[in-house]
């Protein structure tokens, strides 16, 4: 066992969670990839379990994703996503974001895509599509068991990787525990945030963990009546403990997910389910200083270990209402009837929640953490990283899994272009400008997105009075609002370059690369310098030098 | 553009032919003659070889050649895919342009392009005036099943060390489907002898794609005084400037090579008879069919080298300023 011949592969794949399946999925799309390399794609655990996942329609998977327009596009050019069931999935058509102090709120549409009104450009008729990993997750095996040109080993693990010996440099061996040994031109690595290809190639990875937990549950509610907006808006709060979140997925059912405190949240969880219906409607009504209160008396329960009834906790909860003397005919009173002509202000609010699907909710702990480069080099060398290997992050922005396939588009070009021009897909320079173009766009949605955290988590005087004010808070919206809206691609523009613009194209590429790269010099001390052209680099160099003298 | 210079000239060197010894011989001069000079300069080697463990770090000397590739391999593909429809053949496999052809690479390095070529499908012989480059080349072939088995299709790549005219002496002329000779001119001795033996080598209606540097203002203040006086990246005196060649002169150089340079007689047949490589000019350019060339640049924001568009705005400015890639068809017999 121990001394098996290596089996001879162009590209394997190490994880079988989104990234990873979508890379393998976007490979066998293209016949010119499909005839030339062989992929194995390995997954510790059980595949058969996704493939054969079928929830009934009125229950949902805990764990969603706001698939973007630009991840939704890419999924159906490589003829995956005829294959997501989409019934399950709800567009959103509408985010509602306000400030747990201060209720300074923005509302974001389909409307704001300014950029729609450019000629070329389809009106766009849903942000984003909220859709359970798990559907996305079967799809992509499905779209794999028809065209099977990817070899799908589950039920294995990676026991170790090593470097072959050879003069030269060797090839990564990949040493699987049903005996196998895999010699890889290309290692990748889709095996999560401890990803085993990250510490094979020796990539250091920056970050730390949040104090912060995130709750996820499927919340069950009324449907919108006749004179409301369907249930295709989402709605996010941000509470000085983290934000909360309300994601649409049916007409009656929603998904959430609440960042909070750890000790916090694992008290909620060992509440009532009903304890935790109604901190939930009361998380997106109440002020702040009575949220604050209700979660000391949940805190307290916990720890006199007399828990907290649900009917004392919604008595305490109207009488907080009222003394914020909260209009019972408001939306925001959860002492009103909901029944008949729903009040003014309804579409403000997510619909009251009414329980939670059993079994749905549970918490992990966020970080943020960033590798110090997607490819592996020297003794590492013939690796790359994709999604969580590389990068995980804060989940307010609903980014992760949007960022995961924006890498796997980027990594399947290029090796699609490195096939093209008879290149070695395992080359780093095959694989630079996939390094180059992924990490400053996800440095700068996950810088966004944890400067964004770190103010609603301060406590600092001054921080909390601006936020409170709401300047700070509406310029800080806008930098989200900017980061879902373009970057994180609401809009799809995928439209291919005619003829004759190539040459306009050429021209306005490179002053955007210019202004791109400047400011990466400028903004980034560390990580991409290495990414900045080394032509650049020492023009800058030479420049810096000479104005010293 | 200047870094790039320092890794290209060390690459350069790996098809040392002897130095000019006078600089001021021009290249305009250059006639097609006969072509027996065999010119390989032992120093240059020495020197090279020991440089030849750098060809596979793509992050040093060489990296910017690595990045120059897919440029040249790209220019190769467009234009043999072009060709092929041109002769009206639809069976074009466009993963594997070069399926069945043979195709040589003169002067190889460490085999940078031979495995881009023998991956497009090209049966690749890879010749280079350095042992050590050579051995450098076959070891990393090696490490690659796709390149020496032939398991997939019957492509395969082979090294050789010898120089252009040994090889025609041992092969004969009308032995290649395809022949490369990359940033190898313009080190040459007797570029005119060079060129011939090359082109003889090229079956009738085959191809023939040469790289270089065009000697301009432009390129002695990119190649030679930046590169190697101001920056010195490169070795002073690695260029001479004198001996870049424009790519007016290489057209030149095929309008009045015969179809088959192998016979001396060509020469004096009168005019009527003979049927050089580009029959004419359209105003200055040669027929799409018979010669082509391209600049190409390299993006330091990018860190990529960019084939320049054909019909961009001022393409033929670009290729005249610095480096471009050139593209000769053989006629047909």
């Amino acid at each position: 066992m121990a001394t098996s011949v290596p089996q001879q592969s162009d590209i394997v794949i190490v994880g079988g969670g989104p990234a990873g399946l979508a890379l393998a999925s976007a490979l066998s799309s293209q016949p010119a990839i499909r005839d030339t390399l062989r992929v194995v794609l390995v997954e510790a655990s059980d595949l058969s379990k996704v493939r054969n996942w079928n929830d009934g329609p009125s229950t949902f998977s805990n764990r969603v994703s706001s698939i973007t327009n630009a991840s939704q596009a890419f999924l159906q050019e490589i003829g995956v996503w005829a294959h997501v069931d989409e019934g399950r999935t709800c567009p959103i058509e509408e985010m509602q974001v306000w400030d747990g102090v201060s209720d300074a709120r923005i509302t974001f549409s389909t409307q704001d895509d300014h950029a729609s009104f450019l000629p070329d450009a389809s009106p766009q008729s849903q942000m984003a599509r909220l859709t359970e990993n798990l559907n996305l997750q079967r799809a992509l095996l499905r779209h794999l068991d028809s065209n099977r040109t990817v070899e799908l080993v589950d039920n294995v693990k990676v026991q170790s990787i090593v470097r072959e010996e050879r003069e030269g440099g060797g090839w990564p061996l990949v040493h699987l525990s049903d005996g196998r040994v895999l010699r890889a031109r290309l290692l990748v690595g889709a095996d999560g945030f401890n990803s085993p290809v990250r510490a094979y190639a020796g990539i250091e990875s920056y970050g730390w963990a949040y104090n912060t937990t995130a709750i996820v549950a499927t919340l069950f509610h009324k449907p919108r009546t006749s004179f409301q907006a369907q249930n295709t808006i989402a709605y996010q709060r941000f509470l000085p403990t983290g934000p909360i979140a309300f994601l649409p997925l049916s007409p009656t059912a929603s998904s959430l997910v609440w960042s909070t405190k750890p000790h916090l949240a694992k008290a909620l969880l060992s509440s009532d389910p009903a304890v935790l219906t109604s901190m939930i409607n009361a998380a997106f009504r109440l002020p702040e200083v009575s949220l604050r209160y209700l979660h000391q008396q949940i805190l307290d329960s916990v720890s006199n270990g007399a828990l907290i009834s649900s009917q004392q906790l919604r008595e305490e909860i109207s009488w907080r209402g009222r003394s914020h003397h909260i209009d019972p005919r408001s939306a925001y009173s959860l002492t009103a009837d909901t029944e008949g002509v729903p009040p003014e202000d309804a579409d403000a609010l997510p619909p009251v929640v009414t329980s939670i699907q059993p079994g749905s909710a549970a918490f992990f702990p966020l970080r943020f953490s960033h590798a110090d480069d997607y490819i592996g080099d020297g003794a590492g060398a013939r690796t790359v990283l994709v999604g969580d290997a590389a990068h995980t992050i804060h989940p307010l922005a609903g980014q992760g899994l949007n960022m995961g396939l924006g890498d796997v588009e980027s990594l399947f070009n290029c090796i699609h272009k490195a096939v093209t021009n008879g290149g070695d897909i395992g080359s780093r320079t095959a694989l630079l400008p996939y390094a180059r173009e992924r990490y400053f766009e996800n440095h700068k949605i996950m810088s966004a997105c944890d400067k964004l955290h770190k103010l609603y988590s301060s406590t600092s005087e001054p921080v909390v009075w601006a936020r409170s004010v709401g300047v700070e808070v509406l310029n800080e919206l806008d930098s989200v609002k900017a980061a879902i809206m373009l970057n994180a691609g609401s809009r799809s523009s995928r439209t291919p370059p005619s003829g004759r613009q190539i040459g306009a194209n050429f021209a306005a590429d490179a002053v955007e690369s210019i202004a791109r790269s400047v400011a990466g010099v400028s903004t980034l001390t560390t990580g991409v310098a290495g990414l900045v052209g080394e032509g650049l680099q020492r023009v800058l160099q030479t420049v810096a030098n000479s104005q010293r003298r | 553009m200047t870094p790039l210079r320092g890794a290209c000239n060390a690459a350069r060197r790996s098809l040392v032919y002897r130095r000019a010894t006078s600089a001021s011989r021009h290249f305009a001069s250059l006639h097609a003659g006969p072509a027996n000079q065999s010119s390989v300069n032992p120093d240059e080697i020495a020197h090279f070889s020991k440089l030849s463990q750098a060809w596979w770090d793509e992050r040093g000397e060489f990296g910017l050649l690595h990045k120059m590739n897919p440029v040249r391999i790209q220019f190769i593909r467009q234009k043999m895919l072009e060709m092929r429809r041109e002769d009206g053949l639809d069976d074009v496999n466009m993963a594997r342009p070069l399926d069945d052809m043979d195709v040589l690479d003169v002067g190889c390095g460490g085999g940078l392009l031979c495995e881009s070529l023998a991956r497009l499908g090209g049966r690749t012989l890879g010749i280079d005036a350095s042992a050590s480059n050579i051995a450098i080349a076959s070891l990393h072939a090696s490490a690659d099943p796709g390149l020496t088995s032939t398991r997939k299709g019957n492509h395969t790549l082979t090294y050789e060390h010898t120089s252009v005219e040994d090889l025609l002496a041992q092969r004969g002329p009308k032995s290649f489907d395809v022949v490369c000779s990359m940033e190898v001119i313009e080190h040459v001795d007797n570029p005119a002898a060079f060129l011939t033996n090359c082109a003889t080598l090229v079956k009738p209606g085959g191809h023939l794609f040469l790289s270089t540097i065009a000697r301009t203002p432009l390129s002695y203040a990119l190649t030679i005084l930046a590169a190697e006086h101001i920056l010195r990246l490169v070795t002073p005196g690695t260029h001479t400037h004198s001996k870049y060649i424009n790519p007016d002169e290489l057209t030149d150089f095929f309008l009045r090579l015969d179809s088959d340079p192998a016979s001396q007689s060509a020469v004096a047949d009168p005019p009527e008879v003979r049927r050089p490589w580009i029959s004419r000019l359209y105003g200055s350019v040669p027929a799409r069919t018979e010669a082509e060339m391209r600049g190409i640049i390299y993006l330091p924001w990018k860190g990529e080298w960019m084939l320049v568009p054909r019909g961009a705005a001022g393409a033929s400015a670009w290729a005249e300023a610095c480096n471009y890639l050139f593209w000769v068809r053989r006629p047909f017999e």
